[in-house]
């Protein structure tokens, strides 16, 4: 059932795994399912959810805090396991109990402080420290699948599990006799329905056809009487003795009648049937669930006869609510404080963390992210120990602070005129020409794709790149007049003591209403054979919504492949940064990837107006959690000059700013 | 209060005993002695004490720092946080920090920098020709960071690792470790030189928010006037070694000194590079 499991430190060092799939991919090697875990959701702070997919195995994981390790679990993503959170906890608390010492020695030689051997030429012994941790491993694993497989057999009965849940299995007595009773009812409602009916009928049949002889002499000489309503008790009477009469004569009446009443027992007892055996199982598994879920293990523990781990589990509930009374006093924990001892838990952090989503809120970080950066905080730090005078406060935003620095800081070269001399410099086959490097600008109406695509042409220019501008904005009314204006503009500002940059800048346009993907592979081919540089391709603004425009703007990307693809947003932005991120670059991805290309997403963020929001800066924190990728610029002003990088620690310190 | 003493010694004339300012003479001496050598030790803690482990994700520093502490090269993954161990080399020891690659935390480099010795800048030989540009930056910002040092700081040696040598053929004219150290350093010294070249012919865009810190990162400053070269940097010397672990190997307890022998073949030049660090 399970693909893979492995229980880690985060420094990194692989303390124990075991893969079960055959194809499994080894341990430690680039393509580590865990490698990719760690990469793409742990060091990003995408572990709200605390679900992760990758290559149709989808992880879950948990943390133990003080002594740093990670518990990974990872299965075929088809599967719906139901017990792996359970398991991890098993895991989690049998493995400390069991290796504690040894743990704590290890985690405390990564953390040496000085360069005194303490005991560092002690042997380590690796291979032998965790020798029995398979074979308790096996039986919790087949606990818990054992357990998996008979909820499942015990789903696929055919109980009535709701009438059945609040009873104890006690009341069986009481409840059974009170369902047949109502059972028995309603059969003799309906028996006096269906005979209302059928006399109706036979008045009906009598008057019109007198079809009588087909049902016996007896029933046809009592139907001639006359059909009245006023007599139906009578009538029924009567034929409940015609009844009697069809089969056997005076017998038969006293045998009817107690056959009758047995009959309705007999019937109510087998109904009973499988509610009884569906109470009996369900009595039991009430109990398990009802106390609790440590108790469920308790229960499978002790019937798979292993006492050790069952003991351990038992204890670890007993111990925790201990503790957590323990730490109550607040001149208990102001000791613990000052010996460096307190230990953070969940109720601790709970109001400095909501506090802290409200900070974030305030500086207009959308509500989504919020949560999840601080969730992703909380989980980091619950378990951990506090020393000193440090509050939890302090604890909290020192955490925060570094989780912020972790999202802002790119994880790809941000480094544009890097990249555009790379692409120029690279080798070429000679019957090749060289293609310019195409930049295409991408967002919503209204947030200065044109404006800002004319400060990084003017920053381009005074690099010394020629530059060519493709107007596939052919929707706007004045989007081409805008464009041409700004090219107007730059080509009279000097370069380098140049009084003018005539030739360094160009307009490509073919009016409006045409389609925009081919504008831009045309002037690309315009762009290559006039030896420019750079292409910039501004599009029109358009909503994330709007599937017709969205798949016209994947196409444009499908078509031309530009380098880069730059999603413009504005600083103003709140909530809605979330949607309009998401939504392009899964539009972009999408339609990238059905119309044969290889998939394209947003390669990098523009933040526009970044000079009116002040110091509430969220959006740049909310886009790049979205996406995982770099603020490129930040424009900040009416010139060509406005154009800026991101300081990630200025805006890491802007947001926690009160 | 200087005087007051001045005064109480003077005024006892009998004090002025030859004895006495033979002991005094000693006394001062050993004084001064003993501030000479803690100004010597400070001298040396101001060149740092620790070895920083760098370089991309990957490229082998936890499997390197676990063979070097532990005596036997462990499984590992990608790193989340900064180790700190204390590593036995003959009769000293040496701590050493192994820093995740990872672009979004492998800035903490730049907090040990200060109180670093050396630093090993660990790449992985069987990728770098993929991986150059990326492995460029890195270096880039390691070397920007080395040259940025206040004058006062002694500058710590950086020591370039082609690691993984072990998954490179060895040729009739070189040894793997060789051929791991040449493809390395062509390969690095060609993608530090466009990112030379680009930093000095174009304009920056300026960083947002308080003036100061730079934001074009300099740092490859070479003497000649021709392309970079690692032998003609100008911050300090760049050393170069070749070496690998076999991971997993290790594991079982009976062929453990065997393994050892293995360990100290791949990693001796490391270790001997350590070594003259001390």
């Amino acid at each position: 059932m399970l693909d893979y499991c492995s229980i880690s430190h985060k420094s990194g060092i692989l303390l124990w795994s075991r893969s079960f799939a055959p194809t499994s991919h080894a341990a430690g090697s680039v393509t580590s399912p865990v490698s990719s875990l760690v990469r793409e959701a742990l060091v990003e702070g995408r572990t709200a959810d605390n679900s992760f997919e990758k290559n149709g195995l989808a992880f879950k994981w948990t943390f133990v805090n003080d002594l740093e390790l990670i518990f990974v679990v990872a299965w075929q993503r088809i599967l719906q396991l139901t017990y792996v959170e359970d398991l991890l906890n098993a895991l989690k608390t049998v493995f400390l109990k069991l290796f504690e010492p040894f743990l704590t020695a290890f985690v405390a030689s990564l953390h040496a402080a000085s360069s005194v051997s303490g005991q560092a030429s002690s042997t380590w012994n690796f291979a032998t420290a965790f020798e029995n941790w398979d074979s308790v491993f096996d039986k919790i694993l087949r606990g818990f699948e054992e357990k998996a497989t008979q909820d499942r057999r015990s789903r696929a009965k055919p109980a009535i599990r709701p009438a059945a849940e609040p009873s104890p299995p006690s009341d069986d007595s009481s409840t059974i006799p009170s369902q047949s009773n109502a059972v028995a009812v309603d059969e003799q409602q309906i028996a006096r329905n269906v005979e209302a009916l059928r006399n109706r009928l036979r008045g009906r049949g009598g008057r019109t056809g007198r079809r009588g002889p087909a049902r016996g002499d007896t029933s046809s000489g009592r139907d001639s009487g006359p059909p009245s309503d006023s007599d139906t008790p009578a009538k029924r009477k009567s034929k409940a003795k015609a009844q009697r009469k069809w089969g056997d004569e005076a017998p038969s009446e006293s045998e009817m009648a107690s056959l009758d009443f047995s009959y309705e027992t007999v019937e109510a007892h087998n109904k009973g049937a499988p509610d009884l055996a569906a109470l009996v199982d369900e009595g039991s598994l009430g109990t398990r669930t009802q106390d609790g879920l440590y108790e469920v293990k308790d229960w499978e523990f002790t019937s798979g006869t292993d006492d050790v781990i069952a003991q351990m589990l038992k204890n670890d509930t007993r111990s925790t609510p201990a503790s957590s009374s323990g730490s109550l006093g607040a001149l208990g924990s102001l000791f613990a404080r000052l010996t460096g001892s307190k230990v953070l838990t969940e109720s601790d952090l709970k109001p400095v963390l909501e506090g802290m989503k409200q900070h974030l809120m305030k500086k207009n970080v959308a509500k989504e992210i919020a949560e999840k950066v601080c969730e992703g905080v909380g989980e980091s730090l619950i378990g951990k120990k506090v020393g000193g005078f440090q509050t939890t406060n302090a604890a909290v935003r020192s955490a925060l602070s570094n989780s912020l620095t972790r999202i802002l800081t790119p994880k790809t070269s941000t480094d544009l005129l890097l990249s555009i001399r790379t692409k120029m410099s690279s080798p070429l086959p000679s019957t090749q020409q060289r293609l310019p490097y195409s930049i295409t600008f991408v967002g919503v109406n209204g947030v200065g794709k044109s404006t800002n695509l004319s400060k990084v042409c003017f920053w381009l220019i005074q690099n010394n790149l020629r530059v060519l501008i493709a107007a596939c904005d052919t929707f706007r009314s004045g989007a081409v007049e805008q464009l041409r204006v700004h090219v107007r503009n730059l080509s009279m500002l000097g370069v380098n003591g140049a009084t003018n940059s005539k030739g360094r800048v160009e307009l490509y346009e073919r009016g409006y209403g045409k389609d925009a993907a081919g504008i831009a592979k045309e002037a690309i081919a315009y762009a290559r054979d006039n030896d420019f540089d750079v292409v910039l391709i501004d599009t029109a603004g358009r909503m994330q919504d709007n599937e017709p425009l969205m798949r016209a703007l994947a196409k444009l990307v499908a078509v031309n492949n530009p380098d880069k693809i730059i999603f413009v947003g504005e600083a103003l932005v709140g909530n809605e940064a979330v949607d309009q991120l998401t939504k392009f670059d899964r539009a972009l991805r999408d339609f990238s990837a059905s119309s044969g290309g290889k998939e394209r997403g947003i390669d990098g963020m523009l933040v526009t107006k970044w000079d009116t929001v002040d110091d509430k800066v969220g959006a740049a924190l909310s886009m790049t959690y979205v996406t995982g990728q770099p603020i490129i610029f930040v424009g900040c002003g009416q010139t060509y000059t406005d154009l800026r990088q991101l300081r990630v620690a200025n805006v890491v310190q802007a947001i926690l700013s009160d | 209060m200087g005087s007051k003493l001045d005064a109480e010694i003077m005024s006892p004339v009998s004090a002025f005993t030859p004895q006495m300012l033979v002991v005094a003479s000693l006394a001062a001496a050993i004084i001064i002695m003993i501030a000479l050598v803690l100004l010597t030790r400070r001298n040396s803690a101001a060149r740092g004490d620790v070895i920083l482990l760098v370089g991309l994700p990957d490229a082998g520093k936890t499997a390197i720092m676990t063979t070097l502490t532990y005596k036997q090269t462990l499984p590992t993954h990608t790193s989340m946080q900064a180790n700190s161990v204390v590593v036995p080399l003959g009769d000293k020891s040496c701590r050493v920090i192994d820093i995740p690659g990872h672009p979004r935390i492998r800035d903490q480099f730049r907090e040990y920098i200060p109180s670093a010795r050396g630093i090993v800048f660990v790449v992985d030989s069987s990728t770098v020709s993929r991986n150059g540009p990326a492995a460029a930056e890195h270096l880039h910002q390691v070397m920007h960071a080395i040259t940025s040092l206040p004058p006062s700081k002694a500058t710590p040696s950086l020591l370039i690792l082609a690691h993984k040598c072990d998954l490179l053929k060895s040729t009739a004219q070189a040894t793997p470790a060789q051929l791991a150290i040449n493809r390395a350093r062509t390969i690095l010294e060609r993608e530090l030189e466009k990112r030379r070249a680009s930093q000095t012919s174009g304009v920056g865009i300026e960083g947002l928010g308080a003036e100061g810190s730079e934001i074009d990162l300099g740092g490859l400053e070479c003497t000649g006037t021709g392309e970079f070269r690692f032998a003609d940097w100008e911050g300090g010397e760049v050393a170069f070694a070749g070496t690998s672990v076999a991971v997993g190997q290790a594991a079982s307890v009976s062929d453990y000194a065997d393994d050892k022998a293995v360990e100290s073949d791949g990693l001796s030049s490391l270790c001997q590079w350590l070594e003259d660090q001390l």
